[in-house]
């Protein structure tokens, strides 16, 4: 197969990869969000605080693999 | 109360805002379609995202901006050309255009070339000389200054208000000082403060800064013709370096020990972990920089995909199935567009989260009683911020 072609089906596999991950990694920490609110919801303020931190720093990391799939496709 | 009435005249105001908002977010479709007529739909895509020199301002007009170049002459001396637009340029005869690996020189080319407007694509360069640096104005250019602009005009007339005394001995008046209040307190209050610990005042500025300029940046991004001046790696990667240059300025000698002489670890594992931590130095406001620019430029990409898709179903399943899927693509659009709005402000609060946290860490001065206190057991140090091993405590 030409380079080309494999750089494109690489772009198309590392993204959905890259959103397996985030979606996994940032569910869970919804997940424990949830479970942390319920238990004590005076602390649900703190906990959305953190949970979003968390999430926008595990979607840090999920945006540099699709970069890099961008890079693929179009360079 | 009386007789309530169903349709009382702020329901009238909320509908039509509603309304006004979701037609100006369809205004530029057909300006799309306009453009998806010469080419492909994904160069369409990607034209609108990356930077480039024109303001798409379709229907209405396309905006050519200004070009800057520098060069050095064949002789070796220096020379600044500008030019109102890449067309005047091209009409000078003194450029020659670079499309698509094609070099158009002859004048006949470049009038073609400039008729189906695709000399906005091309790189110019000099006939005779070369390039030494291209410094014209482009999209994101423009909106960086305008979203500067924005943050001086909103916040120097509040501060002025704040320095004749409005606001510190009396309540703050207005709905302008009220709103730069409620963003500055928190921004000092639940950003500066807690992860710099005394000397948070003295970063605040910075912080505050950066944190408004984020956020009109990513802001102006939503605005359907307009970009994010965020969404350009060298306006993000700038901004880290800010935080870099600030961090290095202001750090404590146990920032420089902490990195070069890591504490509290064998020595047999000193060597691996210096140039990690050294590494990990750049790495982690690189991260900064490409967290704030990925997430922007993949939101505009993404808000312009769903659109395209109208195009890509046109052209690939006929005209039936395109007027089908506009209605839930707009829908889809809508829905992204809202959760990029959110994303605005949380980008902008986790940059400065995240400066404050790395500033933090590097001002962070230790009792230098530190290693012998850890070693005998004594009464656990108390940090701003808390080193490997220890948990958050709340200060007094």
């Amino acid at each position: 197969m030409e380079p080309t072609a494999l750089a494109f089906l690489a772009a198309g596999i590392g993204a959905g990869i890259v959103a397996i991950g985030a979606g996994v990694g940032i569910g869970r920490l919804a997940a424990a969000a949830m479970e942390g609110s319920a238990r004590q919801p005076e602390a649900s303020g703190d906990i959305r605080t953190s949970m979003i931190i968390a999430a926008a720093l595990i979607e840090g990391v999920a945006l540099f693999g699709l970069l890099i799939c961008f890079f693929l496709a179009f360079k | 109360m009386g007789n309530p009435t169903v349709f009382s005249y702020s329901t009238w105001w909320r509908v039509g805002l509603w309304c006004a908002a979701i037609l100006w977010n369809l205004g530029p479709r057909p300006g799309l379609a306009a453009e998806e007529g010469d080419e492909n739909i994904s160069e369409v895509l990607i034209h609108h995202t990356v930077d480039g020199y024109y303001i798409a301002l379709e229907p209405i007009a396309t905006i050519e901006l200004p070009r800057l170049f520098l060069l050095r002459t064949a002789e070796g001396s220096w020379r600044l050309d500008a030019f109102g637009s890449t067309a005047s340029a091209l009409h000078s005869g003194r450029y020659v255009a670079n499309y698509e690996g094609h070099r158009y020189t002859a004048a006949d080319e470049l009038e073609e070339l400039i008729a189906t407007h695709r000399h906005l694509y091309a790189e110019l360069y000099p006939r005779d000389g070369e390039l030494v640096l291209d410094l014209s104005i482009t999209r994101h250019y423009v909106f960086g200054l305008l979203s500067a602009l924005l943050v001086a005009g909103f916040f120097i007339p509040v501060a002025r208000r704040y320095r004749k005394g409005t606001g510190r001995t009396t309540a703050p008046r207005g709905i302008w000082q009220n709103l730069a209040e409620v963003f500055i307190v928190f921004v000092r209050d639940e950003i500066a403060r807690p992860n710099i610990g005394e000397k948070a005042d003295r970063f605040l500025p910075y912080l505050l800064t950066a944190f408004f300029f984020i956020l009109f940046s990513n802001l102006l991004g939503l605005i359907p013709n307009l970009g994010a001046a965020t969404s350009n790696l060298a306006v993000t990667g700038v901004l880290a370096l800010f935080t870099f240059v600030i961090g290095t300025i202001y750090a404590s000698k146990d920032h420089w020990r902490h990195i070069f002489w890591p504490p509290g670890v064998p020595v047999f594992v000193k060597p691996i972990l210096i140039p990690v931590e050294i590494m990990g130095l750049f790495t982690r406001h690189a991260a900064l920089a490409i967290r704030l620019f990925a997430n922007m430029s993949a939101g505009t990409l993404i808000i312009l995909s769903l659109i395209g898709m109208i195009f890509i179903i046109h052209a690939l399943f006929g005209a039936l199935a395109a007027w089908l899927s506009t209605l839930p693509s707009v829908l889809l659009t809508l829905f992204i567009s809202a959760i990029k709005l959110l994303v605005a402000f949380i980008q902008a609060y986790v940059f400065t989260l995240l400066s404050a946290l790395f500033i933090g860490m590097s001002v962070a001065e230790h009792a230098h009683e530190h290693a012998e206190h850890e070693e005998e057991g004594a009464a656990p140090v108390v940090h701003a911020v808390p080193t490997a091993g220890e948990t958050r405590t709340v200060l007094p």
